[in-house]
């Protein structure tokens, strides 16, 4: 009984004294930085993010910058891509050696560079318009397996996946534009888990699809909605190594967590400007602490979280 | 930033002085709380107190920082030359990267003008570099200081002191540049000044080209070219060797009337030539200097002049027709029938059309025959359009010069033709819109936005969604779906579209504030509007114009399926953002749901686009009866006059509303649809000074096939033209001049009459359409015997004409003066006076601004910058907020505790348990369980009390005395005694009595009740 009386009166004191109780996202970003702009260490609607094992950010902007941060958004190099006024890259991923996979996604190709910003001129896949087997639409990510293969994912007229060996030689692609299990409407992401399987963020399906390495699919979920366990545009995905999928979701500005069989287990974010609010975010990575940054796209910045 | 609190109205903190009063006040009455508790409560009530005096003083919480915004004001103008325009963008560039102070987020902006003003750079806190070609368009022939300080007025943040710094030569064409910077400095603004140095230069320049006053039919006179050579002073400069070159335009015809070389010593010279004039009409001169050598001449731009002079002759019909393919040449027949009636008729295709005013002037009336606003071929995306300049033409030259404008109807004119919304509806005797809910004249537009990342995008995307907006009719539906984080209708309509008529000002409103983000698939917007097009019955033609980059994800079958079964057409317009010309997708959808696909090299091209498109919706505003219409005479009018009888019938026309103004005459109407109203077939007005027709069906086309082959087909038309035309019949003999001087235009006029008599006192009256179209009034005054002298401004370039009616009995008198070129290209030498007052104005509480000259071309600019313009000689930025509300949410708060604290008492006893919790769970220390001491409390107090009662009834009933030992134990005993006392069985004779006394009670209640019920029955 006495619990009851003096629990309204604690949060009514609260109330008094300004504090605000928890709400949708109850877990305050550990840190938010950057700020919109052109010079150095500035982003201009960032929209994608990688990151290495030494936990730097690589993150591209939309003037085809791609700027290197620490894990406390300290600005440490940067570089352009070569041809940018078509359009910008709008995926990054690291392969096994390190290099920085750079989706250039109006110029039909992947980039490769190493950590200092030098391309990797050999590695480059792709370049040409087209649907045919090495030519790309409009490329959204690459990424790389235990052995050595490249998965490009392109949308456009043909979404699809193409995967190419390590010397850059076609071997197979799956996919086609649809909504059957297996087609795919823009597929923004691709992550390479633990057992080479490839899970694929099918953005406008608004669900997420899981192939092996031969592009048989495996596992499918999500439907569109903004309850938890509905996506609405999830652009990017990564795992936290400890059995979770955390989904960056573009249409809810809002990053979810779930299982890895498509179970929601927790939202954080919602949309606005403020400090634990997103707008349109595009990507996210998962550190080597095991803290989220989210690439809070619309508001020009990043945002750490643990949840 | 700092903080700190000031107050609005200091005097009431003199109440503060009332505190020790309330303490001692507060001593006496709160007494019996107790020394605590009235500790507390004077403490509470003090701050109640102060609260409320804060508030009543209206306590602000003042923000102040040392932030600073500074915006660069660049005059792009012509008057300074090319190589000193880029070296001001290099001193900006150079002086916001070395003196922006990044730490204290100093912002910087930079505004270029010329005519206008436009923001290249806004203020932010970051180096942004000025590209060295400027992207902003403005027109460089002119210089509006003073529109550039007000730009930079309204940008500047609030929140940080504010300085321009403005680089110029300092002629300002426009505006008062004097006034404005007052105004700044008022503002508290600081004003620095960088004087562009102007280099004395060589130049040639016409200066005037003048025909004389008595320009005769078949008479020889004279035409002067005065050409001006102006050298640095002091210079013994070369002779500019060059071509002069004179020509004559009338009408399409362009005839050289001299060219020759010449050469110019310094100083002016006077060419003079003789000219005749044999066949009237509205005849152009223009002389252009070419130099040898392109160096010797500093300006190009002031090396043309022209003239203008007119020979009144025959009537002249002009008659526009659309130049698609389909269409051209369904007029030929209705010329021939003209030309027949002793008309002259000049054709002219929509996509040739006139490009100025004066071209305008060869014809009495202008025709358009089934000529939309916008066209274009089926089979290509070329539109071509009448823009809004050619409308304004249109108009001024029916309102102003006296010229006719007669629009025949057909499936592409009047409203069904784009022109709704236009000032070409204005001057016609109907409206375009039905504002009639009966007839069903409905469309329904969707507008799917996702053009961003072109250049200047979200600008565009306004422009062709007001310009859709302004097309469509009142009862017309409009949607607009943008991704704003989301799939989202721009307004809020519950439907998602909206009636034009009811919304299109919350529509143009909400236009303002779009910004479409990066839409990822069409099939959200598409579906969307989809479903909201099933919602709308009423809607006969329903359309979407999608404009894309084309990168979003495609539509869905289903979706592409649905539209097709709500019927609306989609029609896309790939704009090339990704280096791509088209779009295969956007093509597909066109393709897909009827409609058309446009690739868009140039964004300018979009509004016609947008135009042509929006026409598909006015499709419902022709009205058609294959077994035709016979129109009945609503008045005899002067146009139908012998022909009314007998006119045969017609079977379509396109519906609309006739104008409430009693200067609108109807000759035909259509018995069909019911309501004369929206079925004029011809009506007439005069507009201005000259006439307007409307006849809305065509003119032997698709509907009224069976004129061709009537008698008075001829006499019809012959009639509808000459009406309009502007009048002829001149009876006296008027030579009229113009000339410009200092931005003066002056028409002299002398009149005669056939006997060559001077005319004096005769009422004249003019007026003068400049190159902005707008109209203004001349008034004209007799200076000696049959002359007249009326003038006007020409402050601006470009053409000006005059249309003076001399009084009744004479027609109207044309004429028109030229300015080849503006003020801009006159200034020979920075305007250092207004300059150095412009700095020297000082802003409220800071320094008057700096002045430092430009170097010179070519030369470096580390002098210039020196000068730091983020330097803090300036008064820090301040902004306040009331804070009063939050004082007052705050007193009531307080008082509230107050109150608690006086009427309640709150015993510490019940935070035991909690202290208990943390002691164990928190810092892990053992707690000795005790008997919950509350509960025994209360149960022992409920005991003491029941037992009181006992006693008191005990007593009040003189039981033995046995019982009164119990009736006099403590009330007060302690927790064991009272648990023993009340474990104790009650009397059981009291509790007799009671029971006894309850069924008594009850008893009587039941007794009464019944004694009711008998009574009753």
């Amino acid at each position: 009984m006495q619990t009851r009386i003096v629990s309204p009166a604690i949060v009514l004191l609260s109330l008094l004294c300004g504090c605000v109780p928890a709400g949708k996202g109850q877990f305050a970003p550990e840190a938010v930085w950057g700020k919109r702009g052109l010079s150095k260490g500035r982003l201009q609607k960032p929209r994608a993010m990688a990151i290495d094992a030494q936990d730097q950010l690589y993150i591209v902007d939309m003037t085809a910058r791609i700027q290197v941060f620490s894990r406390t958004g300290e600005y440490l190099r940067g570089w352009r891509t070569p041809e940018w006024q078509n359009g910008k890259p709008s995926g990054l991923s690291f392969d096994h050696a390190g290099h920085l996979l750079v989706a250039d996604t109006h110029y039909y190709r992947m980039l490769v560079y190493d950590r200092q910003g030098k391309m990797i001129e050999e590695k480059v896949i792709g370049g040409e318009m087209g649907h045919d087997p090495g030519q790309f639409g409009f490329v959204t990510d690459a990424v790389e397996d235990s052995h050595g293969n490249f998965y490009i994912a392109e949308y456009g007229e043909y979404d699809r996946i193409q995967k190419f060996s390590p010397q850059g030689e076609f071997i197979l692609q799956w996919g086609g534009h649809g909504e059957e299990p297996g087609q795919f409407r823009r597929p923004q992401n691709l992550l390479v888990d633990d057992r080479d399987r490839i899970w694929v963020a099918d953005a406008c399906n608004h669900r997420i699809q899981v192939f092996d390495t031969q592009g048989h699919l495996e596992q499918l979920w999500g439907q569109p909605g903004s309850a938890p366990g509905q996506l609405f545009y999830p652009y990017d995905l990564t795992f936290d190594g400890k059995g979770h999928l955390y989904v960056c979701e573009f249409g809810n500005h809002r990053v979810q967590k779930f299982d890895l069989e498509g179970n929601s287990i927790a939202c954080w974010g919602g949309e606005g400007r403020s400090p634990g609010q997103l707008f349109n975010p595009w990507a996210l990575v998962c550190d080597s602490q095991g803290d989220i940054h989210v690439l809070d796209t619309n508001n020009h910045r990043v945002q750490r979280v643990r949840f | 930033m700092n903080y700190h609190i000031a107050f609005d109205s200091p005097w009431y903190l003199c109440l503060l002085l009332l505190l020790p009063a309330l303490w001692v006040a507060g001593m006496k009455t709160l007494a019996g709380l107790g020394k605590t508790r009235r500790l507390v409560a004077l403490v509470l009530r003090s701050v109640v107190l102060i609260a409320l005096v804060l508030a009543l003083a209206e306590a602000q919480l003042v923000r102040s920082t040392d932030r600073l915004t500074v915006i660069y004001l660049l005059d792009q103008s012509l008057s300074i030359p090319e190589a000193q325009r880029r070296a001001m963008i290099q001193f900006v560039n150079s002086s916001i990267a070395r003196h922006r102070d990044a730490k204290r987020e100093d912002r910087a902006g930079v505004i270029v003008f010329g005519r206008e003003a436009s923001v290249e750079v806004p203020p932010i806190d970051d180096e942004v570099p000025v590209p060295m070609s400027i992207e902003s368009l403005i027109d460089r022939n002119h210089t509006d200081l003073s529109g550039a300080m007000k730009m930079a007025l309204a940008m500047f943040p609030h929140d940080a002191a504010k300085r321009v710094v403005l680089v110029t030569d300092g002629n300002e064409t426009l505006g008062d540049a004097q006034t404005q910077a007052s105004a700044l400095a008022d503002a508290g603004v600081s004003i620095d000044v960088v004087p562009i140095q102007l280099e004395a230069r060589g130049d040639v320049s016409i200066e005037k080209l003048a025909l004389s006053s008595d320009v005769r039919r078949g008479q020889p006179f004279q035409l002067r070219v005065v050409l001006n050579h102006t050298t640095p002073a002091g210079d013994a400069a070369p002779p500019v060797k060059g071509r002069l070159k004179v020509t004559r335009h009338v009408g399409e015809i362009e005839e050289v009337v001299t060219e020759e070389a010449v050469t110019l010593e310094p100083g002016k010279k006077v060419y003079s030539l003789t000219q005749d004039i044999e066949d009237p009409g509205f005849y152009t001169y223009e002389a252009r200097f070419v130099p040898d050598d392109v160096e010797a001449d500093e300006l190009s731009q002031n090396n043309r002049a022209t003239a203008f002079t007119h020979i009144r002759g025959r009537g002249s019909v002009l008659l526009i027709e659309d130049w698609a393919p389909s269409e051209k040449g369904r007029f030929d027949h209705l010329v021939q029938r003209l030309r027949a009636e002793d008309l002259e008729v000049t054709m002219m295709a929509s996509d040739r059309l006139f490009t100025n005013l004066s071209e305008l002037q060869n014809y009495d009336t202008v025709v358009l025959a089934n000529v939309p606003r916008s066209s274009g071929s089926d089979t290509s995306d070329v539109v071509q359009s009448f823009s809004d300049d050619q409308i304004k033409m249109l108009v001024a030259n029916t309102q102003q010069l006296g010229s006719g404008l007669v629009m025949i109807g057909g499936p592409n004119s009047f409203g069904a033709g784009g022109w709704t919304g236009t000032e070409l509806e204005k001057a016609m005797p109907v409206d375009f819109q039905i504002k009639n809910a009966k007839v069903e004249a409905v469309g329904a537009l969707a507008l799917i936005m996702h053009a961003g990342e072109m250049a200047d995008g979200n600008y565009w995307q306004k422009v062709v969604a007001r310009e859709s907006i302004k097309a469509l009719g009142p009862q017309d539906y409009c949607g607009l779906i943008h991704w704003n984080g989301n799939d989202e209708w721009l307004w809020n309509h519950p439907r998602g579209f909206g009636r034009v008529g009811e919304m299109r000002k919350i529509m143009l409103r909400r236009l303002d504030g779009m910004t479409p983000g990066d839409m990822p698939q069409f099939d959200g917007s598409m579906l969307m509007a989809a479903k909201a097009f099933q919602n709308l019955p009423d809607a006969a033609v329903k359309h979407m114009i999608i404009i894309s980059d084309g990168d979003p994800t495609p539509p869905s079958p289903s979706t592409l399926a649905l539209l097709r079964r709500v019927k609306v057409r989609v029609s896309t317009v790939a704009v090339g953002s990704h280096g791509m010309l088209g779009s295969n997708l956007m093509q597909q959808i066109a393709s897909a749901t009827g409609g058309k696909y446009y690739v868009v090299k140039q964004a300018s091209a979009l509004p016609k686009i947008y135009q042509r498109e929006v026409r598909r919706l006015a499709r419902p505003l022709i009205f058609e009866d294959k077994n035709g219409i016979k129109p009945f005479v609503k008045y005899p009018h002067e146009m139908i006059k012998g022909v009314a009888d007998d006119i045969p019938p017609l079977t379509g026309f396109v519906m609309t509303t006739l104008k409430d103004n009693p200067l609108v005459e109807v000759a035909l109407v259509s018995p069909k649809p019911p309501g004369e109203k929206n079925a004029t077939i011809l009506a007439g007005w005069t507009y201005g000074l000259g006439r307007a027709v409307a006849l809305t069906t065509d003119a032997g086309q698709r509907w009224t096939t069976g004129w061709t082959g009537w008698a008075n087909y001829d006499k019809l038309f012959s009639q509808i033209v000459r009406w309009s035309m502007r009048p002829v019949g001149d009876t006296g003999k008027f030579s009229v001049a113009t000339d410009v001087v200092d931005g003066r235009g002056r028409v002299v006029i002398t009149a005669l009459d056939k006997e060559d008599e001077f005319l004096n006192f005769l009422d004249m009256a003019g007026s003068v359409v400049g190159p902005d179209m707008k109209p203004a009034g001349i008034e004209v005054r007799q200076v000696a015997p049959g002359r007249y002298i009326g003038q006007f401004d020409a402050n601006a370039a470009g053409s000006y004409f005059v249309m003076v009616n001399p009084g009744p009995g004479h027609a109207p008198i044309r004429t028109g003066a030229n300015v080849s070129y503006s003020a801009e290209f006159r200034a020979e030498e920075t305007n250092a006076a207004l300059l150095e007052q412009i700095a020297a104005l000082a802003p409220h509480g800071g320094e008057a601004g700096k002045l430092l000259t430009a170097p010179a071309a070519g030369e470096p600019l580390d002098a210039l910058l020196q000068m730091d313009p983020f330097r803090r000689d300036l008064p820090k930025s301040t902004a306040s907020d009331d804070v009063w509300p939050l004082l007052l949410v705050f007193c009531s708060t307080v008082f509230f505790f107050d109150v608690l604290n006086r009427r309640v008492h709150l015993d510490p006893a019940w935070l035991a348990p909690y202290t208990a919790w943390v002691k164990e769970h928190v810092f892990g220390r053992a707690v000795e369980k005790k008997p919950d001491a509350t509960m025994s409390r209360l149960r022992s107090r409920k005991a003491a009390v029941s037992d009181e009662l006992a006693q008191r009834r005990a007593s009040a009933r003189f039981e033995p005395e046995a019982d009164a030992a119990v009736a006099d134990a403590p009330l007060a005993a302690d927790a064991g005694a009272t648990e023993t006392q009340s474990a104790a069985p009650p009397p059981p004779r009291e509790t007799l009595a009671a029971e006894k006394k309850e069924e008594t009670y009850t008893e009587r209640l039941l007794k009464a009740k019944k004694d009711a019920t008998k009574r009753r029955q």
